[in-house]
């Protein structure tokens, strides 16, 4: 299977074969090499990558990733390269609209912005506090505030969904 | 000795009070908010009250509600712990007015200590150094002119009623301080409708460094040497160790002299702390004294042998302190990491929610005061603190390259934690040549690792590579055809333009 790996502006193709029992072989850049990969604590992977043992915590959202091995964070997407290729032709439907949601669980102290408002890119429009820390939330795009889902003092689910500007 | 002690306190450091309270025989009484029935604290004590909803403001906050349980299950004293009312002298005063005993300084101490001012005069009064500068505020720009020259620019002007970083402002020249006067001054009316200020002078990249010190009724005083707390981010100190690299016996033993007079200057009983700024000419300066068991004590612990929290118990029980200054003996280097819910890599966003899974370090050396445990939901409404490992080692290397190999064996899930800063922090150059102060992480550390190229990309999109081809493949399975007999290969559909999204 193929997939595009997209650090920063660069992109590499990586190629996955099953080979055996949780043994694949990887490449990447032109260069194969034998991986053995078990999944051994929730996101948290053990690596064989020859005979080198990494321990790996993989942490995904849509394409972006989250990677941290020994303490550091590796961050990238990753898509299927035929999706990569449809999502490429169909464009970016999704411009020009954002869904403002919690990226935590937590409580609305305050709603900046009211329905209707024209909101800049980048502009907050609502804080969420959670463990005595306020967080001020951002528009992704610039807009007109649409919808409203919360009131203040609301308690929130992580993912749940603020606000929508469009 | 007491029977039973109520801890008015949760997560890690009620844990470690309790922790205490067992080994000394004395039964354990938790008071618990509607959220933290799960808690550790709860499940690791001998009884436990409910007293209120979710938000510290209605619960751990209610003097009358831990009143209440103290009194209904018998309890003979009280230990805070850290934050929530230890340091609150109305919650000391309705202690000694019930009876109960409060494991702590007297309300007395907790005042002159609590007041910048106050705290000032009285230890400057024993002899003290402090920041050089004004005690009384400041009335006229005249004076503040003449008093900034003397001391020297730059010099800071501070609230008297400060707190909080308002009404605070660095002046470095002569020329900025009308302005800087101004503003401090309206900043200080709007916050506190009190515009009087004092001036310090401002010392330039300090290091903090603190002593523990405990003190009986009797009058008897020791100090259990030092605390080095300059790795802090805005402000907070997130990881301290024991000995500092800058200080000198001779400092040692000078440092740890005035920090007794200050505590004997509050009629100070108990454990506490004076925390000193040090300048880069090595002069120390009085900055505040902590009335209360502070969240780092175990550094202080792992290289005395001193058991803090139970000496805190036997002090408040009227004993004697059970050792003399010339028993107290600083072996080895021991290090502390707070471990924080919060995502290093997304700006420090809280990350409260359930812990899926948990690998807790071990081995020689390592110590892990937690307040969680595997399936544990944290809690939005609290400190985002879960833990602190502590490390021990014969010296600061042995001490550093510990703590790195024990974090690395940390494993906490469902939750992001500060553990991957501090492995960060672990390997840095100026942190392991021990060449830092209190602006260390901001200034230079974020900044360096900005700019650190990471060793591990293509392992790291490895994993990511096979986790996903993974999914997929479940996927294909789950979307195969029912009934169609033979089992088709997962290619076959993956192949295919219609192939299940996986988005």
């Amino acid at each position: 299977m193929n997939y595009i790996a997209t650090i920063g502006e660069r992109e590499i193709k990586v190629t996955v074969e099953e080979v055996g029992v949780a043994r694949y072989v990887v490449t990447g850049d032109g260069k194969g090499h034998l991986v053995d990969a078990h999944q051994v604590q929730d996101s948290v992977w053990s690596i064989l990558y020859g005979t080198n043992s990494f321990e790996v915590d993989v942490q995904r959202r849509g394409d972006e990733y989250e990677v941290l091995i020994d303490g550091d964070c590796y961050k990238f997407t990753l898509m299927n390269e035929q999706l990569k290729a449809l999502s490429r032709a169909g464009g970016k439907a999704a411009a020009g609209k954002a869904l403002v949601t919690s990226p935590m669980p937590g409580k609305v102290v305050k709603l900046l912005v009211a329905e209707g408002e024209e909101v800049k890119s980048d502009q907050g429009v609502i804080v969420v506090e959670a463990m005595k820390m306020e967080n001020e939330l951002k528009s992704a795009v610039a807009g007109k505030v649409k919808e409203i889902f919360v009131k203040e003092g609301e308690v929130v689910e992580s993912g749940a969904k603020l606000l929508l500007v469009e | 000795m007491f029977r039973k002690i109520l801890i008015a306190n949760r997560g890690e450091i009620a844990v470690r009070v309790e922790r205490a309270c067992r080994e000394m025989g004395i039964r354990t009484v938790a008071v618990y908010s509607e959220v933290d029935r799960h808690a550790l604290h709860v499940r690791c004590a001998d009884e436990a009250h409910l007293i209120g909803p979710p938000p510290a403001t209605e619960s751990y906050l209610v003097i009358d509600k831990i009143i209440g349980v103290a009194k209904q299950s018998g309890a003979e004293a009280i230990h805070p712990g850290y934050g929530f009312l230890a340091e609150n002298p109305l919650f000391a005063e309705r202690c000694e007015k019930e009876g109960i005993k409060l494991i702590g300084p007297s309300a007395h101490s907790m005042r002159t200590m609590g007041s910048k001012t106050l705290a000032r005069k009285t230890v400057q009064a024993a002899g003290v150094p402090v920041v050089p500068g004004t005690v009384e505020p400041i009335a006229t720009e005249e004076e503040v002119l003449r008093i900034s020259k003397k001391i020297g620019f730059p010099v800071m002007l501070k609230a008297t009623a400060g707190g909080g970083g308002k009404g605070l402002r660095l002046v470095k020249t002569e020329g900025d301080l009308h302005s800087s006067l101004r503003m401090a001054k309206s900043e200080a009316k709007s916050a506190f409708s009190d515009d009087s200020v004092y001036i310090e002078k401002y010392i330039e990249n300090p290091r903090h460094v603190e002593i523990q010190i405990l003190g009986d009724r009797h009058g008897n005083y020791v100090h259990l040497c030092e605390r080095e707390c300059s790795i802090q981010r805005r402000h907070q100190k997130v990881i301290e160790e024991s000995p500092s690299v800058i200080i000198t016996p001779g400092i040692r033993a000078a440092m740890g002299k005035v920090a007794i007079e200050a505590a004997r200057a509050a009629r100070y009983e108990g454990a506490g702390t004076c925390e000193f700024l040090v300048d880069q000419d090595r002069n120390f300066f009085f900055l505040e004294m902590n009335t209360r068991l502070q969240v780092e004590h175990p550094v202080t612990e792992m290289v005395t042998g001193v058991d803090i929290v139970k000496e805190q118990i036997r002090i408040a029980a009227g004993e004697r302190l059970s050792l003399r200054q010339e028993e107290v003996k600083q072996t080895g280097h021991a290090i502390e990491c707070r471990v924080y819910a919060e995502d290093p890599d997304n700006n420090f966003m809280p990350c409260p929610g359930l812990i899926t899974s948990l690998r807790t370090p071990g081995g020689p050396g390592v110590r892990d005061d937690s307040g969680v445990f595997e399936g544990f939901e944290i809690p939005i409404y609290y400190d985002p603190i879960i833990s602190k490992l502590v490390v021990w080692g014969k010296d600061r290397e042995e001490a550093v390259a510990r703590m790195k190999r024990a974090l690395n064996e940390y494993v906490v899930t469902g939750v992001k934690t500060t553990i991957p800063f501090h492995i960060r922090v672990m390997n840095n150059r100026h942190f392991l040549e021990g060449n830092f102060d209190t602006n260390f992480i901001d200034r230079v550390f974020f900044p360096e690792e900005r700019e650190r190229e990471l060793p591990h990309f293509e392992v790291a999109v490895i994993a990511a590579a096979v986790q996903l081809y993974l999914g997929e493949r479940k996927r294909a399975i789950a979307a195969r055809p029912v009934g169609t007999g033979e089992p088709v290969s997962m290619w076959k559909y993956s192949g295919r333009p219609g192939m299940p999204k996986i988005l």
